[in-house]
């Protein structure tokens, strides 16, 4: 099957967001300095190149009726999914990079939370993965 | 959080913008769902037209709030507001479009053909605004517990 170019570079660059993102808190974990630009381009990359498939393909899918209701279902929760984890990645970034200026470590303070938020990161990612494996690399 | 803050964060403008801001971000998020995930649009019409009121808000609330903090400066409290600001600008043009192509559809049986793009493009810069209003809050609070917090004025 013909895989679009946007979605295949999508699906590549989410592993290579997923390894910045992981990054700014191994950084934050083993206290070392904030990576602040890493953290920024990671944040705008993903709103405007992978934030913005997602949401293109889902406008796409909503006016598509050949999609099986439950795709559609996973669709819609993958996509509110992403926002969450794309949103709670910002805050807690900004929150770690103003504690680190005073000599905290956000993520290694609050375990819980950060793993939390790893797990998330982790299924929203690899839905969409899924997603792009279901969609294009399985035989229909 | 400094007391000149907690008043402006207690002013009648802010929280009217925050509560139509509010009212639009769980409907606009009950509206992505329910179209992707069983083709239907609930609360449309409210996400429209409380749509007006919340362009005016934000308007009248971005006026006073940029006379209180201009110039730029280079902090990251700042870069999160602008990014913030922008996102609603390109929310509320955006939803604009979306509500246009609602209202003329009014009346004639069938459901407004919502272009992809300017859909896709609503949806993204509305989770933006989501993401950055909240970033930029927080990090205008964390501001307060710093050290030098007594000694700079604003933001």
């Amino acid at each position: 099957m013909h895989i679009p170019p946007f979605s295949l570079f999508s699906a590549v660059s989410e592993l290579f967001v997923t390894a910045g993102v992981f990054w700014v808190i191994h950084r934050n974990w083993t206290r070392r300095p904030f990576p602040l630009p890493l953290f920024l381009a990671v944040a705008l990359f993903e709103a405007f190149v992978n934030v913005m498939y997602m949401a293109s393909r889902s406008s796409a899918a909503a006016s598509d009726h050949s999609i099986a209701p439950n795709l559609r279902i996973f669709f819609a929760l993958h996509g509110m999914l992403s926002l969450l984890a794309y949103l709670v990645f910002v805050i807690l970034g900004v929150l770690a990079y103003q504690d680190q200026k005073e000599g905290r470590y956000w993520f290694r303070d609050r375990p819980a939370v950060t793993w939390t938020f790893i797990v998330v990161w982790i299924i929203s990612v690899g839905s969409g993965e899924a997603l792009f494996v279901a969609r294009y690399l399985l035989p229909s | 959080m400094n007391g000149a803050r907690a008043q402006r964060l207690r002013a009648p403008l802010l929280l009217t913008f925050a509560a139509l801001l509010a009212f639009e971000a769980l409907g606009g998020l009950v509206l992505f769902y329910a179209r992707l995930a069983y083709g239907l649009l609930p609360g449309e019409r409210s996400h429209v037209l409380a749509g007006i009121p919340l362009a005016l808000f934000y308007a009248a609330y971005l006026w006073q709030h940029w006379r209180r903090v201009s110039p730029i400066r280079a902090r990251l409290d700042y870069a999160l507001g602008l990014i913030a600001a922008a996102s609603l600008a390109a929310s509320l043009a955006l939803g604009g479009a979306l509500g246009w192509l609602w209202w003329r559809s009014r009346g004639s049986g069938e459901p407004p053909h919502y272009p992809e793009v300017v859909s896709a493009a609503h949806n993204i810069s509305s989770m933006l605004v989501l993401t950055f209003v909240l970033a930029h809050l927080l990090a205008v609070l964390a501001r307060d517990r710093e050290p030098t917090a007594g000694r700079q004025r604003d933001s």
